[in-house]
């Protein structure tokens, strides 16, 4: 028997000194200018460092590689390896019981991380949505008055490469890590050093995204494509840095849920009995594990291609910049339900607690998450329609993307049904379950037009398709991420979020994102182009209409951030253990979560969604004796 | 339902974690982080198809650019047999013969760093660059995350060799505190009986070793035969 959460003992000047988020920085900072200065004395030295960065992609790559192993030292990355190396012992756990400053560091507690995630990646969401707003500004004139073109291009390739990146953990990273462990009865993930790396690799990534404005930016939008990849200046390496260090933490963050939710469930959580937000994560992990990785192959050969001056998307020189556009969407497309099976699982969770019924059709909803899972392999090359394909490619592609409505129709049919003759509670967290069914309907239904080959080549690259993904990404995996937002945080932080401000937030957000995303159909199917600066002068009214409605959907994100911050720094309300009389094991616990979780670990006796039962039995039970330990 | 934490100040210390949990948790890691590496290296299979079905301005494969099969058997040869090797350690720890399972170990690190070392080599004696056409980015690219992959599995074979040395008098149990993650500011070991790990670390990573000979071998077949 050994104790959970090992204290440490160490000096007064290893406290100061130590591996903390100021060391990180600095030593991020130090590593990108020793990778740099490396670099050119690879490629010939030179003084006139600044001078030739759009030229020496070595040394921009090398800076960002070092940069990032500094700042995962500085973090404290490198003691334990360094350890394993020496042949001292494993150990799991780091800084779990030490303060405030265990959100700036290595920490090992999975709430610790998710907390961090939350943080992170609102960070990142609102830098992402403050280029929409200026996206937005742009267009108020149908010609370049804010912006010059290429600088617009950049806004919209940060824009969608910042949102598209970043949020392929913006469910898995906050609420995956913080309550999969709790909902499954376990202390930890399996690999905590590694969750907690996946974190800090993305916020690493981020910060090397932004770094693509000191190089000139990237003109490719958030695809990437060739050949403008291999011809872009430097502020390209900032996109593959980016993009494949999202990849890898993706890759370690699926890698860690599937672990987790496979070795590490209590006695009695049978697979029939796991909740179905652990079967969307589950679902999710195994698209992160198995596509993310070709997204960094195919970035990998980009940089070798700008660096080592390898051909693999030259056809001049031997290549095919088909081959970078077939490997983008076999990952780019599972990336899409990436994104949105979270979403789903988090509907499907919520939805029986604010309903008071039990989840409807609980093996249909996992057939539903696992179908879409094994379809969105398939269907890839629906995204390079007009590219010039071989046109016998074409239907079955075509069927394969329709296909996948019949998977996606199970979690719908099953969340309107748990919902038929429920008693059902218009809580914040409902409201914005009940928006993902309207926002969801729209952008399934205009996916049909995308995927059928002959509305595709007139919709293809225009607006339509824009609408379309946001109702899909942003109706569906925003709106339900606000949704575990307000459902969750109680739980995490011990205080109540502010439910006046919440509905206003939803109601504004909700009127908002259609009235700016609506109207794009329009716009669209009237021949606008995306990633274009200038438009005719018949669609001005129509661009200022969807601009107006960006900045209500933008101000309608500040009523939530004031409502955050007032809720969890000034008013600091208790909020109850259970506040939504919710059976899912996470609720039975006390507000916030001790670090251990549990004293020991529980006997599941029944699944979370027994509602309207007369006299349901408890969830779990607490292990019979001390010594029980997990079996 | 409070009773799950309300029992916390009945004990002196949280009931601990039996160390064949995270046995189980490294065997489903390697599986896991195989299943990854394989879709890592699928892109570059499915580049190496897809360009030379291309062939592109016809320079998929200029008549120079022509590696030695004998260099590309040599490093793979090695490769296998270092895996091998850890395949035979293992068996070795099982049948609880520790001395020479660290001996073997030990050969299996010189054996794989001999590969890596001598992959290195070979491009040194190769006739062609990276820029010569659609199969050399193929070659050069495959061969080095190749070369990459090998080192980290190497490294981590040399965690569990290193472990197995460093305790070799030490049957089970936990070391000494200031052990504890080689922090010796540390007040115990959060993991009960660390030194347990030790088989399933080993068994974690000879089936993943096993795993990247193997597709050392597709490499040879593909890059090499093909």
């Amino acid at each position: 028997m050994s104790a959970l959460a090992v204290e440490t003992s160490p000096p007064v000047w290893r406290r100061l000194i130590g591996f903390n988020l100021l060391t990180a920085i600095l030593l991020g900072i130090g590593g990108w200018y020793l990778g740099w200065f490396c670099a050119h004395q690879i490629t010939g030295a030179s003084l006139d460092y600044f001078g030739d960065i759009d030229q020496n992609d070595l040394a921009v790559f090398m800076g960002y590689f070092v940069g990032v192993l500094g700042f995962l030292v500085g973090l404290g990355f490198g003691v334990y390896p360094w350890a394993r190396l020496r042949g001292y012992p494993p150990s799991l756990r780091e800084k779990e019981t030490e303060g405030i400053g265990r959100y700036f560091g290595l920490c090992t507690d999975h709430k610790v991380v998710g907390i961090q995630y939350l943080v992170g990646i609102g960070v990142f969401f609102f830098v992402g949505g403050l280029n929409a707003m200026l996206i937005r500004t742009e267009l108020l004139s149908p010609t370049s008055h804010v912006f010059p073109a290429n600088n617009y291009l950049t806004l919209v390739g940060m824009h969608g490469t910042m949102m598209m990146g970043m949020f392929t953990s913006g469910i898995l990273g906050p609420f995956a890590n913080y309550f999969v462990p709790l909902m499954i009865g376990a202390r930890r993930m399996a690999f905590p050093r590694i969750e907690s790396l996946t974190f800090w690799l993305l916020m690493a990534a981020g910060t090397i995204l932004t770094t693509t404005l000191a190089f000139g930016g990237f003109p490719t939008g958030w695809t990437g494509y060739q050949p403008l990849n291999d011809q872009a200046n430097a502020g390209m390496d900032a996109y593959i840095a980016f993009f494949a260090l999202v990849g890898i933490s993706m890759c370690l963050l699926g890698l860690n849920m599937i672990a987790t939710i496979v070795t590490m469930r209590a006695p009695g959580l049978t697979w029939s009995r796991l909740p179905i937000f652990c079967w969307g994560v589950l679902s999710t992990a195994i698209l992160m594990l198995l596509a993310a990785p070709v997204l960094v192959a195919v970035l990998l050969m980009s940089m070798l291609d700008r660096t080592a001056q390898t051909s693999f998307f030259i056809p001049a020189a031997g290549g095919s910049q088909y081959l970078y556009e077939n490997l983008f969407w076999v990952f780019g497309h599972p990336e899409v339900y990436i994104l949105a099976l979270p979403g789903f699982a988090i509907v499907l969770e919520l939805l029986p607690v604010f309903s008071r019924k039990p989840l409807w059709g609980y093996r249909l909803a996992v057939a539903g998450l696992l179908g879409v899972t094994l379809l969105s392999w398939l269907v890839w090359q629906h995204h390079l329609f007009v590219s010039g394909i071989n046109a016998d490619l074409r239907p079955f592609y075509m069927l394969s993307t329709e296909l996948i409505s019949i998977p996606t129709g199970f979690t719908f049919i099953c969340g309107l049904m748990t919902m038929w003759r429920g008693n059902l509670r218009f809580t914040v967290p409902m409201l914005f379950c009940l928006a993902w069914f309207f926002n969801f309907l729209i952008g399934g239904l205009s996916g049909v037009f995308l995927s059928d080959v002959p509305s595709d080549v007139t919709t293809h690259g225009s607006f339509f398709s824009m609408a379309h993904f946001h109702y899909t990404i942003m109706g569906a995996l925003i709106f339900t991420f606000f949704a575990a937002i307000y459902y969750w945080v109680p739980k995490m932080t011990g205080f109540e979020l502010n439910e006046r401000l919440g509905k206003i937030h939803f109601w504004l957000m909700f009127v908002a994102f259609n009235s700016t995303f609506g109207p794009l159909f329009a716009v669209g199917f009237l021949g606008q182009p995306r990633r274009v600066v200038s438009y005719p002068h018949n669609l001005i009214f129509l661009n200022r209409w969807v601009s107006i409605s960006a900045f209500v959907l933008g101000f309608s994100l500040l009523i939530f951030l004031a409502n955050f911050v007032w809720s969890l720094v000034f008013a600091r309300v208790p909020a109850p253990q259970n506040p939504w009389g919710s059976r899912s094991l996470e609720w039975q616990l006390p507000s916030p979560v001790p670090v251990h979780n549990f004293d020991r670990i529980p006997h599941i006796t029944s699944d979370p969604y027994d509602y309207g039962e007369p006299a349901p039995g408890p969830v779990a039970v607490p292990a019979p004796s001390p010594a029980g330990g997990m079996r | 339902m409070t009773e799950l934490v309300q029992e916390a100040t009945a004990y002196d210390v949280v009931e601990g974690e039996p160390p064949e949990l995270l046995g189980r948790n490294l065997n489903s890691g390697a599986h896991l982080f195989a299943s990854a590496t394989a879709f890592f290296f699928l892109a570059f299979v499915f580049a190496y198809f897809y360009l030379r079905a291309q062939n592109n301005a016809g320079l998929w494969k200029p008549k120079k650019v022509d590696p030695s099969v004998a260099w590309g058997t040599v490093v793979m040869a090695l490769a296998v047999a270092s895996a091998l090797l850890v395949r035979l350690g293992l068996q070795r720890h099982r049948a609880g013969r520790r001395e020479e399972w660290r001996r073997v170990g030990v050969l299996a690190l010189v054996v794989g760093f001999a590969a890596a070392v001598l992959q290195v080599v070979e491009w040194t004696t190769l006739h062609f660059g990276p820029t010569d056409g659609g199969y050399a980015s193929v070659f050069y690219g495959w061969t080095a995350f190749q070369l990459l992959f090998t080192l980290g599995t190497l490294l981590w074979l040399e965690n569990v060799v290193a472990t197995s040395w460093r305790y070799r008098k030490v049957a089970s149990g936990s070391p000494g505190p200031g052990e504890a993650s080689g922090d010796p500011h540390r007040t115990g070991h959060d993991v009960a009986d660390p030194l347990s790990l030790v088989r399933p670390g080993l068994e974690a990573v000879s089936f993943y070793w096993g795993f990247v000979a193997a597709l050392g071998v597709l490499l040879w077949v593909v890059l090499y035969l093909a």
